[in-house]
């Protein structure tokens, strides 16, 4: 072999070295945006979905953009339209996967298009801020879910043992039919059963038909001194509505699913503000206390809200969009922590710069997170939803508060329901 | 049993009330132009929401009855002759007219989306306390939308068969070209009917927005499938049919919703559009296959 061709050799090895590296710890080497999808339903009777992700995960982004991005890369946010339907989310999100080269994470996927879209995401090695709330994801073997959200079945559990708390004995279950709907009754049945309380009626509701007579009856007849309920906006006002015009109310514990604007608007356009004050409560993740953290994430509405669909308080109020927004600053840290924007390098240090551990400074802002990380310290991301813990499933949730809202749109907690006090509900038969 | 049976029985009637103010609408509609309006539903909104925004400004429920009335008569008339007309000239068939429509209707839904901010708009005018009658609970401005319903389907028939327009709208429904050669106006008894199809349509799109006391972009649309049911089950062009059709479907839906199969009501309602399809094809289509669009 000539010199020639042993230094040509030798350059190519060199060059295949150096690929190999970048390859290894960045997806690009320009600091061309990185895509953050969201995949959620954006239009459709679900399209509340969307507004909860874009009000949370745009002031994400505004914030780590102008704290200098990651590692020199602007994130861009890219919608990924599921419809709230499995049959639409696929290929939208199969054509996002292609099309997408510098795609470094998803915020989603919702609870009807999850067990269709979370396999495919984990195959693509795609890390996902997940909302969906199915029990199945308590124990979920993808790599790449994350959910910084409270399984339903604990959303349930935790509204069981309130109404336990406030004495009421004959509940009735009045969920939508739908899939996102559904996915929280067997945890508030369960949850019920297994604290002997008494389940006088489980009415479902078809989403948005013209009316609910037949089923108000039935409620009405079933006498219960409490309702447990989740549905979509619409069609809550209209049960609610005619329940109120044909036999007065009761008091209502809505899922978390039910704090949302559109839900409160419709529901407290019904009922009047004033019936709507006495009688709902929302069983809700706790709102952290004021910490830095909060500070920063209301800053970051404040800041960016001519993006959001919704008011400045509608969305610090939002339990949903404080997730996502945290869920996208802790995989910002991760990236940073892991000198990578390849998911597959980040992906682990999601857990690691989130979770407590000795040593480990406490941060509460991107900010925060990126000047420790650069100072060759270990941290942990104490976001605006409280204390993050992940346990090996990518599950992290905190005590649920009951809450209602005022008429200026203010949150006022009613109680607290403990993470403790819902693990030791033997519930049977859910995950 | 039976009191379930009767409370959902008049539930029901309810339901049917809401469908069959704008099934005759739509039948009127369709029977005389042959054109399946799907931006029938798109109207129905406007309706509603001229009628929310009335009570905004401080009208009376009534008079905003009224408005949204007026509303669905004023877009059926920019539709029918602003866009469809135009589209008739150009000699597009049934089909393709019936895919013009659905444009419209995406166009009008999205529009109203993008101006609604997307929200869900509260609308409770109207709302009283129960009346009861053994098992059965209706509130007044139910009654008044079974009553209001029943006027309609009366003096529509009655307009329709002792009138000269209602002759005159009936011979146009069934030969336009020798309708025109004895000497009636088509042109102007199809604007009449695109009028009065049209208010019924917006008067349908309050009334079903009183009922489920809110309004969104989306609110005829969704109605829009038993609609076009109990027009398609009652025959084309028939205001009796779509009534009946209305009462059967309404009935079924609340009685399969009382006994505990809410979630299957809906179905129900449909499925006997189905058997009717299969057992009795050609009643339904009335030739359709063989129809010209009049516009």
């Amino acid at each position: 072999m000539t010199t020639r061709k042993l230094t040509m050799l030798g350059a190519l090895a060199a060059l295949s070295a150096l690929v190999a590296a970048c390859g290894s710890t960045t997806t690009s080497s320009s600091k061309g945006p990185l895509v953050v999808g969201g995949v959620i339903a954006i239009t459709g009777t679900s399209s509340f979905e969307g507004s909860n992700q874009s009000e949370g995960l745009l002031p994400a982004i505004y914030e780590i953009n102008h704290n200098g991005g990651v590692m020199g890369h602007q994130l861009a946010y890219k919608g990924v339209d599921t419809r709230g339907d499995p049959a639409d989310a696929l290929p939208a999100v199969q054509q996002m996967l292609a099309t997408t080269s510098n795609l470094v994470a998803v915020a989603g996927p919702g609870t009807a298009s999850a067990p269709t879209i979370v396999p495919v995401l984990n195959s693509a090695h795609i890390p996902m801020m997940a909302v969906a709330g199915e029990s199945a994801y308590n124990r979920s073997p993808y790599k790449y879910f994350w959910r910084l959200f409270p399984p339903d079945s604990a959303n349930g559990t935790a509204m069981a043992l309130w109404a336990k708390q406030k004495g009421y004995t004959r509940v009735a279950a009045v969920f939508g039919s739908d899939a996102g709907s559904q996915g929280d009754l067997p945890g508030v049945l369960a949850s019920l059963q297994a604290l002997h309380v008494n389940v006088v009626a489980n009415i479902s509701l078809t989403p948005d038909q013209s009316s609910y007579q037949s089923s108000v009856n039935q409620l009405i007849a079933a006498h219960p001194d409490v309702i447990m309920t989740e549905s979509d906006a619409g069609t809550a006002g209209t049960f609610f509505g005619e329940l109120k015009s044909l036999a007065g109310l009761v008091p209502i514990i809505g899922t978390e699913a039910t704090y949302t604007t559109p839900w409160l608007t419709a529901v407290q356009g019904a009922l009047g503000a004033s019936d709507f004050h006495k009688y709902f409560t929302a069983m809700i993740t706790a709102p952290s206390k004021v910490t830095q953290a909060v500070t920063a994430w209301n800053n970051a509405v404040k800041e960016d809200h001519s993006q959001l669909p919704v008011s400045i308080s509608s969305a610090q109020n939002n339990p949903f969009a404080v997730t996502y927004y945290d869920g996208m600053i802790a995989t910002a840290l991760a990236m940073v922590a892991a000198k990578s924007t390849n998911p597959v390098v980040f992906n682990s240090y999601i857990a690691k710069v989130c979770n407590p551990g000795s040593g480990k400074t406490v941060v509460y802002t991107y900010a925060q997170g990126v000047k420790a990380l650069n100072a060759g310290k270990q941290i942990q991301y104490f976001g605006a939803t409280g204390l993050i813990n992940f346990d090996k499933y990518h599950n992290s949730y905190g005590n649920q508060e009951a809450v209602t809202s005022s008429a200026s749109g203010n949150t006022v907690s009613l109680g607290q329901v403990t993470v403790a006090a819902i693990e030791a509900v033997p519930v049977k038969g859910v995950a | 049993m039976l009191s379930q049976l009767l409370a959902s029985a008049a539930d029901g009637i309810v339901l049917a009330a809401i469908i069959a103010v704008a099934a005759m609408g739509f039948t009127l509609q369709f029977g005389l132009t042959n054109v399946l309006n799907l931006s029938f539903g798109s109207v129905m909104t406007i309706g509603g929401f001229t009628a929310y925004l009335a009570n905004v400004a401080g009208l009376s429920a009534w008079l905003g009855m009224l408005l949204g009335g007026v509303a669905g008569g004023l877009a059926t008339i920019a539709l029918g002759r602003g866009v469809l007309r135009l589209y008739a000239r150009r000699r597009t068939q049934l089909f393709e007219m019936m895919m013009v429509t659905l444009g419209l209707s995406l166009v009008i839904d999205y529009g109203l989306q993008s101006i609604s901010q997307n929200a869900i708009y509260g609308y409770t005018v109207l709302q009283a306390s129960p009346v009861r009658l053994g098992p059965i609970v209706l509130t007044p401005i139910q009654l008044f939308i079974v009553l209001l319903a029943i006027v309609i389907l009366v003096v529509v028939e009655a307009a329709l068969k002792f009138t000269k327009l209602g002759k005159a709208l009936r011979a146009t429904a069934v030969e336009p070209s020798l309708a025109r050669s004895c000497g009636i106006q088509t042109g102007r008894v199809v604007l009449i009917t695109w009028t009065i199809s049209g208010f019924l349509c917006g008067l349908a799109g309050v009334v079903y927005i009183i009922s489920t006391q809110s309004v969104d972009y989306s609110t005829g649309e969704l109605f829009l499938p038993l609609i076009i049911a109990a027009a398609i089950l009652g025959g084309v062009g028939s205001l009796r049919g779509a009534v009946v059709a209305a009462v059967v479907m309404g009935i079924v839906t609340e009685v399969v919703a009382g006994f505990g199969g809410a979630a299957y009501s809906t179905v129900a309602g449909f499925a006997i559009l189905v058997v009717v399809l299969l057992l009795r094809p050609g009643s339904v289509s009335g030739g359709a296959e063989d129809r010209q669009l009049v516009l």
